[in-house]
């Protein structure tokens, strides 16, 4: 089975087109995988749907702008549950 | 005042992936009408369309970019670098504010608000894309061009339904004239292959149901025809001031002479049955370019495959033309690559310029029996090897839109 990482890393690499060894847990999305604001709201959207199955999780506005680094994603999923 | 010269062709079209594989099949009489393969079309009245197969956006613009574009704006980048590619143009930074582009859509990223209706009643409004509206955007084929090319003057996008393509090279004369851009992408991009657009022509009886003799199906100014074939595609021309083209030696395939517009002011489909608001536009035409009816050779006709298009299309061209129209070759590129809609026009300037280029009339396939109202020399069936002085392009669209652009072999 697949860690929450791994899960996330397969999400950033097709939304973000980057190679998976960029997708660290300290990449920043912005500034390390070269996101822009619409990719950011993209991803979270991708996110909310790869994990849906796992339970059923929002990522809300004021959740997002707390999200800079793929560790802010693993964080939020683990607070939600998800390990 | 200067001359506007087309000096890059590029094409993605349902019988090629480059102009030059377009022009060849076109002049072998080739279909790439075939069944609908992209969506399941079981249900609807009209299952085949002209598509473009083997596609792959990610072989001219970075994928991420491409994962950012509807499949109209992915042809218009494809087709541009092509043409930029052709003409062997390498663009300077400080000549990019003098590079413009004019790619017109019949409909743009329509597809993306397809897809995207069915997101927010299937999931949610929270789970609609944040690309929806920069993708379906009909300005986007235009700009995408432009973000992809680094070109900085000005980009525009004409809607005028089926007439649209040739809207761009009317934008694209007057750039060059003016003075404003020394380098124009011009041309129509449209890519819009869904149920909805299917059924809403279909109900129209606007489209043919020849669905099992697909490459039989759009025979235009035929007696048998019954309708058009929907299609998708993009043509891009780069239209080049003569001075710039001179400067840096370059290939010159045609020069683009003038155009005319007009509107039938009459029906929202429907066209004038006596051709008078077309055969305006190539009078007007005519006169832009400086040339009378006796000059033109040749005529990529707008010539759809429905009954009432092909008929006042051929009373237009003896409208404008009068006696030379009788001595005039004309063909329909519809007869292979269907309706491109807003690329339509495009594709008939295309035709005309290498109609020019090389010395050929491409033919009208699937003309085997000419209905009575349409007389006039449509080169049926194979390709004619004849001197071609000046072409003109014919484009019409819903609404009464007409459009006539003509082209003429450079000066030496």
């Amino acid at each position: 089975m697949a860690t929450v990482f791994e899960r996330v890393r397969d999400v950033v690499v097709a939304q973000l087109k980057v190679q998976p060894e960029e997708v660290t847990l300290e990449a920043n999305l912005v500034d390390d995988l070269r996101a822009d604001s619409l990719d950011i709201v993209d991803l979270t959207i991708a996110i909310e749907e790869a994990f849906a199955d796992d339970a059923e999780i929002e990522i809300r506005d004021e959740d997002a702008e707390n999200i800079h680094t793929v560790q802010d994603i693993v964080t939020f999923l683990n607070e939600h549950g998800l390990s | 005042m200067t001359r506007a010269l087309v000096t890059g062709v590029g094409a993605i079209t349902p019988i090629g992936l480059t102009a030059h594989d377009f022009w060849s099949n076109l002049r072998a009489g080739q279909s790439g009408i075939g069944p609908i393969t992209c969506f399941d079309a079981s249900d609807l009245p009209v299952r085949i369309a002209a598509e473009v197969h083997d596609f792959e956006a990610s072989h001219y613009m970075d994928a991420k970019e491409a994962r950012r574009m509807s499949r109209f704006a992915h042809f218009a980048v494809a087709a541009s670098q092509m043409a930029a590619e052709d003409a062997g143009l390498e663009i300077r930074d400080d000549e990019r504010h003098r590079a413009a582009v004019a790619i017109a859509t019949g409909s743009g990223g329509a597809i993306e608000t397809m897809d995207q209706m069915e997101v927010m009643r299937d999931r949610g409004p929270a789970r609609v894309s944040p690309f929806y509206i920069p993708m379906m955007a009909p300005n986007m084929g235009a700009c995408q061009v432009a973000i992809q090319m680094g070109l900085r003057g000005p980009a525009m996008a004409s809607v005028a339904a089926c007439a649209s393509g040739l809207y761009s090279y009317m934008e694209a004369k007057h750039l060059i004239d003016s003075g404003r851009a020394d380098m124009v992408f011009a041309g129509g991009t449209e890519a819009a292959l869904h149920p909805l657009p299917i059924a809403g022509l279909a109900n129209m009886k606007a489209l043919s149901r020849r669905n099992d003799e697909p490459t039989r199906a759009s025979r235009p100014f035929d007696a048998e025809r019954d309708g058009f074939v929907f299609g998708e595609g993009a043509v891009v021309m780069l239209i080049e001031s003569e001075e710039h083209a001179k400067a840096r030696g370059a290939h010159v395939y045609a020069e683009l002479a003038g155009g005319g517009l007009s509107c039938d002011a009459f029906h929202i489909t429907a066209t004038r049955e006596d051709g008078s608001g077309a055969a305006e536009a190539m009078q007007e035409a005519l006169k832009a370019s400086g040339m009378v009816a006796n000059n033109i050779d040749y005529i990529a006709a707008h010539g759809t495959s429905t009954a009432l298009n092909d008929a006042s299309e051929t009373l237009a061209i003896k409208l404008a033309f009068g006696e030379a129209a009788g001595r005039i070759a004309i063909s329909s590129p519809k007869s292979m690559v269907g309706h491109l809609l807003g690329a339509a026009g495009a594709i008939g300037a295309l035709t005309a310029v290498m109609a020019i280029h090389d010395g050929i009339a491409p033919p009208t396939i699937n003309l085997e029996n000419p209905d009575p109202a349409c007389d006039l020399d449509y080169v049926p069936n194979v390709a004619r090897k004849m001197e071609i002085r000046a072409a003109a392009a014919n484009g019409f669209g819903f609404g009464g839109q007409n459009g006539c652009v003509i082209f003429r072999k450079p000066a030496v």
